[in-house]
């Protein structure tokens, strides 16, 4: 216990010594995200959200919902007639148009249901996405307080944070994940460099068993793992507003089993490999591809189909995807019992090979 | 299987270490050959001999960091091959290839060696033994050469091992570093530590070494105290004095002792087997001849000597 202590302190002493690895560590997410946070948020303006709202009932809760649309934080409203409203919506100048039907307000009181017609442009995935969710929040809103609900009811606003989503919800959780696999990857190397420089040798020459060695290195970089993973989420909420959908302890559970599972690659990886050179050589060779075909930057469906054997076998795949489901809500292509499956295949797989065939000199 | 090795060694005190008929190949090349020797526990034992001569083998054998391909060795007592760990406990190790953590200071990479072993020497006691106290919290890529060596010296006693193995620790050092490494590795024998060191220098295993094994591709020449292996190889001394006018006088190679008589120019060398008695007849001589000698020197043989003769070749190429 005394010398796994002293490992990991020395382990993390020499990282905070290492200024170049270090800027790495904290420079690399910061640029992967501001770079292509500010590429895609371009794309599709959500700051202004224009809402056509079709007038037909004129009675307290219509009135009460026209209030309530008007001072939602990214809504532009617009009142007009029917025709007029779907006529902009075609032309492209309203993203939603909402009708409000005669009767609404005795209907509610009455405890009727009433459905309430939204219009919204097919083509655009913003206005389905973010639109519709945001009205039906507005609906709830001000369905709760005509008919009196309790509190308890109000108090749970899922159904925006849940469905928000923008560019950077799905590109965040990739980059975290490619964040992660090269951490992991890039890890092992350290041994290569410590077994390079005789350090490991040296090592030998002392009682401290080997498997304490390495499970001190793999400590270090789950801590590393998880210190970067927060960077990148604090960034994305400071700097595009991206929260969390469901719970920390989840997201950083999935942050965990992938560090450890490309942690363990990594050294499997460099089990092949005699030295730095050659290691680096065979880890770039593997996360180059995963880190493009793995869907971090743009969906797995736009890869071509003679491709798709070799993304549906990577792990990086299956860790992004869950990790768009847990940090962002995005809509799963793997369950995230399959998700949870391949990864730690993965994992038992990388582990027994990497003990197997490491060499110590 | 321990009872059967009689090693010859001091009688009553259970060695230190024991090898016998040891082998060691890397491919086609015999490092070690068929060693045999027994360290005496409190004994500074040297291996000397050139680049190649199997000797840092021996000691990572030794260690228990490389297996053997044949022989037996007892480390304290115990087969290095079975338990390894245990002797690695008990004993401090300077490898050859000084290999530490660079961004580590003194005192950190003390500590952290500490840490491995179940019982310590305090950490600023140990540096401030090999001298480097002012460096403690300096890091390790800003040591010199001479430092790093004592570091990793220090690192071999912080366990308080009962054998201290040393591969080569001055090597590549400037005199002045290898002497205050010497009073280092001295201390360690008055504290009752069985050294084993290795080294390619003449000087230095006569200056420390109780014993020598000399050795060469894999095998031991000679063995025994420095003053020994010269005495075995080289009965003569030679006494150099200038005076060439009083071999006119007297027939020098018949003075007692004398084995052969060279000149060469100014300088006569008798090459002798009883020094003393042979200075004092030569003393004689010159007096009653009154042709004082002046430059006498009395030269003795050194083990670069002993290497030359036994291998015909010198230790360092
Ligand atoms: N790991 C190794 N692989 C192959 N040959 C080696 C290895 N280590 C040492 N040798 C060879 O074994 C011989 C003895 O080496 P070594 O024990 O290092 O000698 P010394 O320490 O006396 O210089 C040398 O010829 C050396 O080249
Ligand atoms: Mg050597």
């Amino acid at each position: 216990m005394k010398a796994f202590i002293q490992l990991v302190i020395a382990n993390i002493k020499e990282l905070l010594r290492d200024r170049m690895s270090m800027f790495w560590f904290i420079a690399f997410p910061i640029f992967f995200i501001l770079l292509f946070g500010a590429i895609f948020s371009g794309s599709e303006d959500t700051t202004s959200f224009a809402v056509g709202v079709v007038q037909q009932d004129n009675g307290p809760i219509a009135k009460g919902l026209e209030a309530a649309l008007t001072s939602a934080p990214v809504v532009k409203l617009h009142i007009g007639a029917q025709d007029a409203e779907l006529a902009a919506l075609r032309k492209g100048s309203r993203d939603l148009v909402i009708i409000l039907p005669a009767g609404l307000s005795s209907a509610v009181r009455n405890r009727h249901r009433v459905k309430i017609p939204v219009y919204y442009d097919g083509t655009k995935q913003m206005s389905s996405q973010v639109g519709i969710p945001l009205v039906e929040q507005v609906l709830n809103q001000v369905e709760a307080q005509a008919t009196g609900h309790p509190l308890l009811l109000e108090a749970r606003p899922q159904a925006v944070q849940a469905v928000t989503l923008k560019e950077i919800d799905y590109l965040l959780p990739g980059i975290l994940a490619m964040a992660l696999m090269q951490l992991g990857l890039f890890s092992a190397l350290r041994l290569v460099s410590l077994r390079e420089r005789k350090i490991l040798k040296r090592l030998g020459a002392t009682p401290l068993p080997r498997g304490l060695l390495i499970i001190s290195e793999v400590t270090v970089r789950l801590l590393l793992a998880m210190m970067q993973a927060l960077l990148i989420v604090i960034i994305g909420r400071l700097v595009f507003g991206v929260t969390i959908v469901s719970s920390w302890y989840l997201v950083a559970a999935w942050v965990l089993l992938g560090a450890c599972t490309f942690v363990s690659l990594g050294y499997m990886l460099v089990s092949f490999a005699r030295t730095m050179e050659s290691g680096q050589g065979i880890i770039q060779l593997v996360q180059f591809p995963m880190m493009f075909l793995a869907g971090t930057f743009f969906p797995i469906s736009f890869i071509p189909g003679f491709l798709q054997p070799l993304v549906k076998a990577m792990p990086l795949t299956y860790l992004a995807d869950a990790l768009r489901q847990v940090i962002t809500g995005n809509p799963p292509l793997f369950s995230i019992g399959a998700d949870l499956g391949i990864l730690l295949a993965w994992l038992a797989g990388s582990l027994f090979l990497g003990i197997r065939f490491f060499r110590w000199e | 299987m321990l009872d059967s090795l009689d090693l010859s060694t001091t009688p009553g005190a259970d060695p230190a270490i024991e090898v016998r008929d040891l082998y060691k190949s890397y491919g086609a090349v015999r490092a070690v050959d068929g060693l045999s020797f027994s360290v005496p526990t409190g004994e500074i034992f040297g291996m000397l001999g050139p680049n190649g001569a199997g000797k840092s083998t021996t000691v990572e054998i030794l260690i228990g960091l490389r297996q053997r391909d044949g022989g037996e060795v007892r480390v304290l007592g115990r087969d290095p091959k079975r338990h390894p760990t245990a002797i690695k406990r008990r004993i401090g190790v300077q490898l050859q290839i000084t290999a530490l953590y660079p961004r580590l200071t003194v005192q950190e990479t003390v500590k952290l060696f500490a840490s491995f072993f179940p019982k310590t020497l305090p950490v600023a006691k140990t540096i401030a033994r090999v001298g480097l106290e002012e460096k403690a919290g300096d890091r390790v890529d800003r040591l010199s050469g001479g430092q790093a060596q004592r570091l990793s010296v220090a690192l071999a006693m912080i366990n308080d091992g009962d054998i201290i193995f040393l591969d080569e620790p001055t090597t590549g050092l400037d005199p002045q570093a290898r002497r205050s490494l010497w009073d280092v590795i001295l201390e360690l024998k008055e504290a009752g530590k069985t050294v084993f060191l290795t080294t390619h220098y003449m000087d230095e295993a006569e200056r420390l070494c109780d014993r020598v094994a000399v050795v060469d591709h894999g095998q031991i020449i000679a063995m025994g105290s420095p003053a020994k292996l010269i005495r075995d190889n080289f009965h003569e001394q030679a006494l150099e004095f200038n005076q060439p006018a009083l071999g006119n006088h007297v027939d020098l190679q018949t003075l007692p002792g004398v084995i052969r008589m060279q000149r060469e120019g100014e300088i006569t060398t008798l090459y002798t087997d009883q020094a003393p008695r042979t200075i004092a007849a030569l003393m004689e001589a010159s007096a009653n001849a009154n042709l004082p000698v002046s430059d006498m020197t009395v030269r003795q043989a050194t083990l670069e000597d002993v290497f030359l003769k036994l291998t015909g070749r010198r230790i360092r190429e």
